[in-house]
């Protein structure tokens, strides 16, 4: 920063005014925090208009020459307003209460909630010889008006506000009445928003209201017991489960003791109440607007953002000097109350309006930067961002500059006007931040000692003089480190931006586990087995572990799925399975629920005695199978892709067969915690409805099994296996990148290089790696063996053996590469460990460059972004040292890798 | 620093030196040549300054005195400055750039002076070998490194010279361009691990003795390195230059690369691995092995260790119960190879003492707080690291002695650390190595100064960590603390104010006691800095 050298200057010119604030009693010389205390310098010395009308910025000024321009629109080159959509969360309770009628026989229920909406109790009941879970419609006369039934299995009646209550204004309540001797067992209900179209339920289950004592129909009731249990099997298709915790408040009503004795007494029922938290999201619309102008003196643009978001906004910042919008950190000065996160973004939070709801600020730009890139946060993790990408304000690199010096007398005249009204922006917006956070340093000392007032002066100017010189040597340091900023720059790609993290591809500097086999399933206890090896596994340098099908399952490793919400399998229990994906999380490990779309195993037969009626929450019914699988008599349309022949292809045509899996898909999400999910056999369904479900259900990562045979010719297989990998990278296409897929390809061919000595195999055509990762490699997830290929099952096995030159080649290749369990927990982990460790230690990504330097009958080689080179086969292989040189880092069993120094 | 000792009494006098002192660096920035003499002259008076201003950390001085329940007249303590605990703060790194120039000379000049006010009594500063004897053996060039030497004597603060032989992965500064060259043909100059992996920061400890530098053995080119630097600066030494600081092993530690192939991106530090095998290694664990009956022993390093990034317990070797560190083999290993590494850290301070002992200034060698896994019986991060320090063995006190035979003095890194800053499954203390590592030092009467951990960004509470370090009941540091490190951060307005203040309360409780004639004033400081009036207290029970 040139202006530095002529801070002092500026500085001398100042501290008059600043000293003579800083005495009065605005300051809180307790506190020691410098941004707090920045920011309420801020709200002393700068506020902004909004910018209806013109207001003034004094930009900065050299000594006496002063500079006064104002910031109207009429010179303003951008100007934006982004759309903000944020959910606010609302919290508030349900209530359920259980009562006798006032001189009545009869029990009523009453059911409400705390928070406006526009509420539905959707309901059923249970009769007492019902068996099984499913629902039945109340008797007409148990039905308050204004009811409505909804199939045969349930009616919906809208809650009302209730009349007078002590509870404030918001209370809503729907009154149901029970006959004494009627045969109803049980009320089951979920509450629905009909404004937000969300479910409201406990813990994923119906709220069930026991209206007879069966005792050996234990805790999964409402009322006279502690909490709710958990309703076993899945009722309704309900989802969206916004209700938290056990019932917090639980408090037995009907009173003073006698209530617990007429409930011994009265076998049947007793009277309870309670409340449970409900936490409401309401969507929000609000907006950011943007405008930028040149600032006439200095050459530097000016930008000022305003937005009508409530509460305290901070903008996340950072410009950009190029079109690959890599953020970087300008140079100070930054605007008043900003703060660096983590030296790679700003932080400044957002002036409040005087009088108006809103907020906003105002940034000074270099003209070399080329753009302004920000986010925005509200509350504490809350951030918005424009559909997933950064804010981006692209700045004109035209500069326009027009002078207007305005004759000092003018100059001092709004300064004083600033000090006055606190009104106008004061040029210090442009002055060194640093200077005047140290100078509260001073400012607080000073106030320390002021016991002393001769060595009070003393030891101002003394500590002037410290932070003068702290801050020109922070500027020097700053400006003149090049690695530190390019580091930084690095760092923000890879961590920093959310934005950039695509489920197609993570981060891109994933590294899968796949934390099964087919074997998994025998304990019983798999959860539990693999949670033992969580820390394992994230020692390792896993960043992401995919666990075996969760749903109960026709077959017992899962992938014949039959009630999708049902989560006990063989693998454990919901609550095992819960509790080791938080174990993953605890250890940094992202974990892929592995998921099945493509069929489902009905329930019951229809009346052709053909298996096609679907049981549980989603009982669909024929029409969601595909039509053209005979043996199940779908009703549904033609399948959009290959038939899985041994259960009823599911038809994703279906707008209410979409509808459910994206509701069952979020509902994994939130109630298990999984990061993103495996397909299974997406090859039976279109890639576009893949698509739908990974923007409704927003994985961290997701990938695909897209598994079909290669070419052969005469038993032999062809060195083209171009239209392989092309129809992998047409579903991945169909998906619209949203999801990478298993690279099927470049197994087939290490395969038929390892086992036959074919290496020149490795390289395609175009001297391109031949599989998937050679066209598309942030999308191809490569792996040499999962639990159909090898494992007990060995439908297609690795070349035995001789798995590590498979290892060396995908750890070291971009795409994202997976590695089977068997082989992590192997006499190989170690060498896998190894080059887990190398590929992290050099950052070599799913994009990273590949150059083959070797494709031989006997030997492959391969230099990966200049930074590490490999080799497998048993030929002879050493890179050449050019511009870097190389050391040899690992070595085995006909393979060897380097890395540059 | 100046501010606090300003008594009323002297208020007058301080301030005009404090004028004269900026006329002299106005003069001096001007024109060097002609005004060196005036400003030699206000140097001289600022050293003056100095000595008066340096009783303001007599505090540490009462305090420890204390401890050994003397209690001195306050008046004594106020003599005796040598006593108190005096702050170095660390040059950049790459403070001299390997071609020889000042980097960013303009923002050490600024930096140095800001320190200088802020009453810090030195600077450290890294003379690397790949940089002042870069092109071939014996040819030196400490051009760079004196020029800085200079400008630090010109701002009046005292130095620290770290004599780096070993290499620095960020910024990059390598080793001598020769020596790389001779590496590129013997790998086994450095140290390697189980799987091959080189680490070629610095040389192995094997080959100390052996003469592998185009005839020369590497600690026959260490000790010309400080011969040459010795009567390059003997102009400074022991004036400016106050302590010297020799490097033993990787970052300058007395330790193996044990974490070497740690992956940056694991969460958890692993148990780190055992670094035995390069030819040299290989070679003397067999002539051991063999000499002690088990020839068998001598093939190789543990089997059963865990890879970097693992969990002790993930293979036998660290096992809490019944894991192979307890076996006879285990202590066979252990013992030897802790043994190469005390015996490296005695050759090189020995060295260091034989070239400077008679020069007056104080030796030092760095000592890592391996503090990952501590809480676990077996200690493996420090066993892989080289300290044979388990739940069964004191491991620092043959490093202690080792300290104490050659009359140097410990550099403990870490004393801004707290046991809370790690997550529990490391099993990591570092507050509990701290007080053990002491405890060994001080049995054989070897002093221990400190430095905080040089984490990129300096841990929320470190400072109040340190604090408690240096005035603690279990305080330590006998006289100087350094901490890493002046650059960008360092004077970001995230770190500097908190460093201004950590600066004021290590230094502020003299003024209270000058400026503080009623108890209740000292009261009145409470809010700010608790720990200020908390020590001002403490000073007038005694």
């Amino acid at each position: 920063m040139s202006t530095v050298i002529t801070e002092p200057l500026l500085h001398h010119d100042l501290r008059g005014i600043r000293r003579s604030r800083l005495k009065s009693s605005i300051f809180r010389p307790a506190s020691m925090s410098f941004s707090r205390q920045f920011r309420c310098h801020g709200r002393i010395f700068y506020s902004f208009k909004p910018p209806r009308k013109p207001f003034i910025v004094r930009a900065s000024s050299f000594g006496s020459a002063a500079i006064v321009e104002t910031f109207d629109f009429t010179d303003v080159f951008f100007r934006e307003t982004f759309p903000l959509r944020w959910t606010e969360t609302v919290e508030g309770r349900i209530f359920v209460r259980l009562d006798k009628e006032k001189n009545d026989q009869n029990w009523q229920l009453t059911v409400g909630c705390g928070l406006p909406g526009k509420w539905i109790l959707h309901w059923g009941v249970s009769y007492i010889d019902d068996v099984g879970s499913e629902w039945d419609q109340p008797p007409a006369d148990m039905r308050p008006p204004g009811s409505v039934p909804i199939k045969d299995y349930a009616i919906e009646t809208p809650l009302e506000k209730a009349p007078s209550t002590t509870e404030g204004d918001g209370l809503y309540e729907v009154k149901i009445s029970v006959k004494p001797d009627s045969t109803i067992a049980a009320i089951n209900f979920v509450l629905k928003d009909e404004e937000t179209g969300a479910w409201y339920q406990h813990k994923g289950r119906d709220f069930k209201v026991a209206l007879i004592d069966r005792p050996h129909d234990d805790n999964n009731i409402i009322g006279g017991q502690k909490g709710f249990g958990i309703w076993p099997g899945a009722l309704g298709q309900l989802s969206n489960i916004l209700l938290k915790g056990e019932a917090s408040h639980s408090k037995e009503e009907g009173t003073d003791g006698a209530s617990s004795n007429e409930k011994q007494e009265d076998s049947c029922l007793g009277g309870f109440y309670e409340e449970l938290p409900l936490v409401k999201q309401i969507p929000v619309h609000n907006s950011v607007c943007v405008s930028v102008r040149k600032c006439p003196t200095t050459a530097k643009n000016i930008l000022y953002l305003e937005t009508d978001l409530p509460g305290d906004v901070i903008v996340h910042w950072g410009v950009c000097r190029d079109d690959a919008k890599n953020w970087e950190i300008p140079v100070a000065p930054h605007p008043p109350g900003t703060t660096i996160f983590k030296r790679k973004a700003l932080r400044t939070l957002l002036k409040q309006k005087e009088g108006a709801k809103g907020c906003s600020g105002l940034f000074t730009l270099d003209k070399d930067i080329l753009g302004f890139l920000f986010v925005l946060r509200i509350k504490e993790n809350t951030w918005l961002n424009s559909m997933g990408n950064d804010f981006f304000v692209p700045l004109s690199n035209s500069s326009n500059l027009v002078q207007s010096i305005k004759d000092q007398s003018e100059t001092t005249h709004i300064s004083e006007k600033t000090d006055g009204e606190n009104e106008e922006v004061s040029d210090s917006v442009y002055t060194d931040g640093i200077i005047n956070e140290i100078r509260n340093l001073v400012s607080d000392i000073s106030s320390e000692k002021n016991r002393n007032t001769k060595t009070k002066e003393a030891q101002e100017s003394i500590l002037q003089e410290i932070e003068k010189l702290a801050a020109e040597a922070y500027s020097i340091f700053r400006s003149s480190m090049q690695t530190f900023l390019e580091e930084a720059v690095s760092e923000s790609k890879a961590v920093d931006s959310p934005s950039k993290v695509s489920s197609g591809t993570g981060s891109g500097y994933e590294i899968l586990c796949q934390g099964f086999n087919w074997e998994s399933n025998k304990s019983g206890r798999w959860y539990k087995e693999l949670k033992e090896k969580a820390e394992e596994v994230s020692s390792l340098g896993f960043s992401i572990i995919w666990l075996p099908p969760p749903t109960e399952s026709v077959s017992p490793e899962g992938y014949m799925p039959k009630d999708l919400y049902n989560l006990n399998s063989r693998y454990g229990t919901i609550e095992e399975l819960k509790d080791l994906v938080k174990k993953f999380h605890e250890v940094n490990v992202k974990v892929l629920g592995d998921v099945v779309l493509n069929h489902r195993c009905a329930q019951y037969k229809n009346q052709n005695g053909v298996w096609n009626i679907f049981g549980g929450r989603l009982n669909w019914d024929d029409r969601a199978i595909v039509a053209d699988d005979p043996h199940f008599q779908g009703r549904g349309n033609k399948s959009s892709g290959d038939n899985f022949h041994a259960a009823p292809n599911i038809d994703h045509s279906q707008d209410f067969v979409r509808k459910d899996l994206k509701e069952w898909l979020c509902w994994l999400r939130k109630e298990i915690g999984y990061d993103g999910w495996r397909l299974d056999f997406v090859r039976g369904f279109w890639g576009g409805y893949v698509k739908d479900y990974l923007e409704a259900s927003e994985p961290y990562f997701a990938v695909g099994e897209f598994w079909d045979s290669l070419s052969y010719s005469y038993s032999v297989m062809d060195h083209n296996q171009d239209a392989h990998r092309q129809r992998i990278i047409d579903w991945i296409n169909a998906t619209n990148g949203t999801a990478g897929a298993f690279d099927v390809t470049t197994k087939g061919i290490l395969h038929s290089a390892i086992e036959r000595r074919e290496y020149w195999r490795l390289s395609d055509e175009k001297g391109k790696p031949p599989g998937v990762v050679g066209w598309w490699p942030s999308r191809a997830v490569t792996f040499i063996e999962n639990h159909d290929t090898g494992s007990t099952q060995g439908h297609w096995r690795f070349p035995g053996g001789k798995e590590m030159q498979g290892y060396a080649y995908i750890l070291t290749h971009p795409g994202t590469p997976a590695v089977f369990y068997d082989h992590v927990f192997s006499h190989y982990q170690s060498e896998i460990a190894s080059l887990i460790s190398l590929r992290n230690r050099n950052k070599i990504h799913c994009r990273s460059t590949v150059k083959i330097t070797k494709a031989e009958k006997d030997v492959y080689a391969a230099i990966m972004d200049d930074k590490v080179a490999m080799k497998i086969g048993p030929g002879y292989y050493e890179p050449q040292s050019g511009s870097q040189r190389w050391s040899l880092a690992l070595e085995g069993s006909n393979y060897k890798v380097w890395e540059a120094t | 620093m100046e501010v606090s000792v300003i008594g009323s009494s002297q208020a007058k006098a301080v301030r005009t030196d404090f004028a004269y002192r900026v006329l002299g660096f106005c003069s001096s920035r001007r024109n060097d040549v002609s005004f060196s003499r005036k400003s030699r002259i206000g140097i001289d008076r600022n050293i003056i300054r100095l000595r008066r201003s340096a009783t303001g950390f007599t505090l540490k001085a009462v305090l420890s005195e204390q401890d050994r329940a003397t209690p001195p007249a306050p008046a004594l303590s106020r003599s005796h400055p040598k006593n108190g605990v005096s702050l170095y703060v660390g040059l950049p790194l790459d403070a001299v750039s390997e071609a020889s120039t000042i980097n960013h000379a303009k923002a050490i000049s600024a930096g140095l002076k800001a320190l200088k006010l802020l009453g810090v009594e030195g600077v450290e500063l890294p003379v690397w070998w790949g940089v002042a004897e870069k092109e071939a053996n014996g040819s030196y060039n400490f051009s760079g490194y004196l020029d800085l030497v200079k400008m630090v004597k010109k701002a009046g603060l005292k130095l620290h010279i770290s004599l780096c032989f070993h290499a620095s992965k960020q910024p990059k500064i390598s080793l001598p361009e020769w020596v790389t060259q001779i590496g590129e043909n013997d790998p086994n100059l450095y140290f390697r691990d189980r799987s091959g992996l080189l680490y070629k920061d610095c040389l192995s400890l094997a080959v100390d003795e052996l003469p592998v530098l185009g005839g020369k053995t590497p600690m026959a080119v260490y000790k010309d390195f400080c011969e040459n630097f010795k009567s390059s600066f003997s102009e400074f030494i022991s004036s400016t230059i106050t302590g010297i600081s020799i490097s033993l092993g990787p970052n300058g530690e007395l330790r193996y690369p044990f974490d070497q192939g740690r992956s940056r991106k694991s969460k958890l530090p692993g148990v780190g691995e055992f670094q035995c095998y390069d030819k040299n290694m290989l070679g003397l664990l067999k002539l051991h092995a063999e000499a002690s009956g088990n020839p068998l022993w001598g093939l190789g390093g543990p089997h059963d260790a865990p890879r970097y990034d693992q969990m002790p317990d993930s293979n036998s070797f660290f096992k809490d119960h019944g894991g192979s560190w307890e076996t006879p083999y285990g202590d066979f290993f252990l013992k030897w190879y802790s043994q190469e590494l005390v015996s490296h850290g005695s050759r090189l301070l020995s060295l260091a003492s034989s070239v400077f002992g008679d020069t007056g200034v104080s030796i030092f060698g760095k000592v890592p707080l391996v503090h990952s896994w501590y809480k676990s019986r077996a200690h493996p991060s420090e066993l892989t690291a080289g300290f044979y320090n388990t739940v069964n063995r004191d491991g620092y006190d043959s490093i202690a002695e080792v300290f104490a035979k050659n009359s140097c003095k410990v550099i403990l890194p870490g004393m801004d650390l707290l046991d809370d800053d790690f997550p529990n499954i490391t099993l990591s203390s570092p507050q509990s190595l701290l007080r053990q590592v002491r405890a060994a030092c001080s049995k054989h009467g070897v002093d221990v100064s400190g430095q905080n951990s040089s984490a990129a960004v300096f841990p929320e509470g470190g400072f109040e960590q340190m604090k408690k370090n240096l005035s603690g009941p279990d305080g330590c540091c006998s006289g100087m603390l350094i901490y890493e490190r002046m650059g960008a951060y360092f004077f970001s307005p995230e770190h500097f104010p908190s460093f201004t203040a950590f600066m004021r309360s290590i230094s502020q409780p003299e003024t209270d006691m000058d400026d503080l004639p009623q108890e209740q004033e000292v009261g009145a400081n409470e809010p700010f800095l608790p720990t200020v009036s908390e020590s001002g207290a403490h000073l007038q029970a005694a």
